[in-house]
């Protein structure tokens, strides 16, 4: 059975699933942070409906050409998620937390694709939209984002499971990243905070609901990165022996 | 300053202990990691304080009990006691003796979240909630996040017993029980901070 070390064809696979995530990364910040005003908030989850019409108006060209962008940022999320899940694969006899992973990133990359989705079409024609209508498009966009907290942070905790209760030896990831992801996990859950403010830290333009979760996720999507980095250049962790005769590699 | 004396006195100096991180280092990063967020949750709490709205913020500290926050404190010290001298003995026996100084400290976990709970119903009660003004928007918040930090705490506490209960020569027992107290600790020392900025700034 073939190691990552005679395996060229495994290492270029993990370097492309390795830079969808940078790349995920690199398109989010064009797209929603230069561009589409998605952070820093161009829009305030607390001021009235004209307001938000009036900010996305002044701005239509920039909003369409970011939801582009983002749009291409949340679709890497699939394969950068899935180059994880093969690595645990290579580690699990049975698969399982594998399989759970492609669950969660199909699931986040679609609910992140509905931030991009929504972000279009709040810039499509909010002129002709009832302002209230306008509104519900970043409404959504940050509720994707940000209230599907058992989604994104549930991906991480399947991520960490595997690589906790392995034995020695026999992680797919070193013990550090397990922690890294529970700790990416924890940062999520502030963002369910924004169903119940629409002002202050706590709204989904806030420091505390925004920022936090935002900075982790993308943050987390570096590392994991890398993680799938070393892998591919042969220094990551490899499967032990008795795991490559049981056919799981 | 010890070490010269002893010398002098001629007496055998053993050589230093390995130097060991207790857990793992994946539960520092984590640990690490959290403290640089709540850091950033005490400046916002702090700045409340200091901002336009001093005067709300110290008449609303002023309706908080502040020896339900001591009984907290001191629940949670105790608990972090516990669960250290759990972690002292464990590291030279296994019996039913070290599992039980983990679930006082489970115990006391819980009558933490028992006081609290009624802590925050008596504010509910009375028609305070998260929406009344800035100050206990973040009261409820900041120590909401802490009391899941609790619940995550107590899930470990459980492992950590679990663990102990293992013969010492178990594969990563002692890991296991090192990092789970490093984690209760880490419940402990944010708390210790809180109640300082909302019941006795």
């Amino acid at each position: 059975m073939l190691t990552t070390t005679n395996d060229p064809l495994f290492r270029k696979s993990m370097m492309f699933c390795a830079w969808s995530g940078y790349m995920a990364v690199i398109f989010y910040i064009i797209g929603g942070v230069i561009l589409g005003g998605m952070t820093p908030p161009l829009l305030n989850a607390g001021e009235p409906p004209e307001e938000f019409v009036r900010k996305i108006t002044e701005n239509l060209p920039q909003l369409r050409v970011a939801s582009i962008f983002m749009m291409i940022s949340f679709a890497l999320f699939g394969s950068f998620g899935a180059g994880i899940a093969a690595q645990t694969r290579r580690f699990e006899i049975n698969p399982v937390f594998s399989y759970i992973q492609l669950v969660f990133s199909a699931g986040g990359m679609v609910i992140a694709l509905l931030v991009a989705f929504s972000w279009a079409l709040m810039s499509f024609r909010p002129e002709t939209y009832h302002p209230t209508l306008v509104m519900m498009f970043p409404d959504f966009a940050y509720f994707c984002a940000l209230f599907s907290v058992p989604l994104f942070g549930g991906w991480c905790v399947m991520i960490a499971l595997p690589i906790l209760l392995a034995e020695e030896g026999k992680e797919p990831f070193p013990r550090w990243v397990a922690y890294a992801n529970l700790w990416a996990a924890l940062l999520y859950v502030p963002g369910q905070l924004i169903l119940f403010f629409k002002d202050g830290p706590f709204a989904w333009h806030g420091f505390v609901a925004l920022w936090i979760p935002y900075v982790a996720y993308f943050g987390w999507i570096w590392v994991m990165s890398i993680a799938m980095s070393k892998v591919a250049k042969s220094t990551g962790n490899e499967p032990p022996p008795e795991l490559a005769k049981t056919g799981a590699v | 300053m010890m070490d010269c004396a002893a010398k002098s006195k001629g007496e055998v100096t053993t050589s230093p202990p390995q130097k060991h991180i207790p857990g793992e280092l994946g539960i520092w990063v984590f640990v690490a990691g959290d403290l640089m967020v709540f850091a950033a949750f005490f400046v916002v709490i702090a700045l409340g304080h200091n901002g336009e709205q001093a005067e709300i913020f110290a008449q609303s500290r002023a309706t908080l009990d502040m020896w339900v926050g001591v009984l907290n404190t001191f629940l949670l010290l105790t608990g972090s006691w516990f669960v250290a001298k759990g972690v002292e003995k464990s590291r030279t026996a296994h019996d039913s003796a070290i599992s039980r100084y983990f679930s006082l400290g489970i115990l006391c976990g819980l009558l933490f979240v028992a006081n609290k709970s009624f802590e925050w119903g008596a504010k509910i009660i009375v028609g305070i909630n998260p929406m009344t003004n800035d100050f206990f928007m973040y009261y409820f918040v900041f120590t909401g996040i802490h009391l899941l930090h609790v619940f995550v705490g107590l899930g470990v506490l459980l492992l950590v017993r679990n663990a102990s209960k293992r013969p010492i020569t178990a594969r990563n027992r002692n890991r296991t029980i090192e990092t789970g107290a490093t984690f209760w600790h880490l419940v402990d020392l944010l708390w210790i901070v809180l109640f300082a900025l909302f019941y006795l700034l």
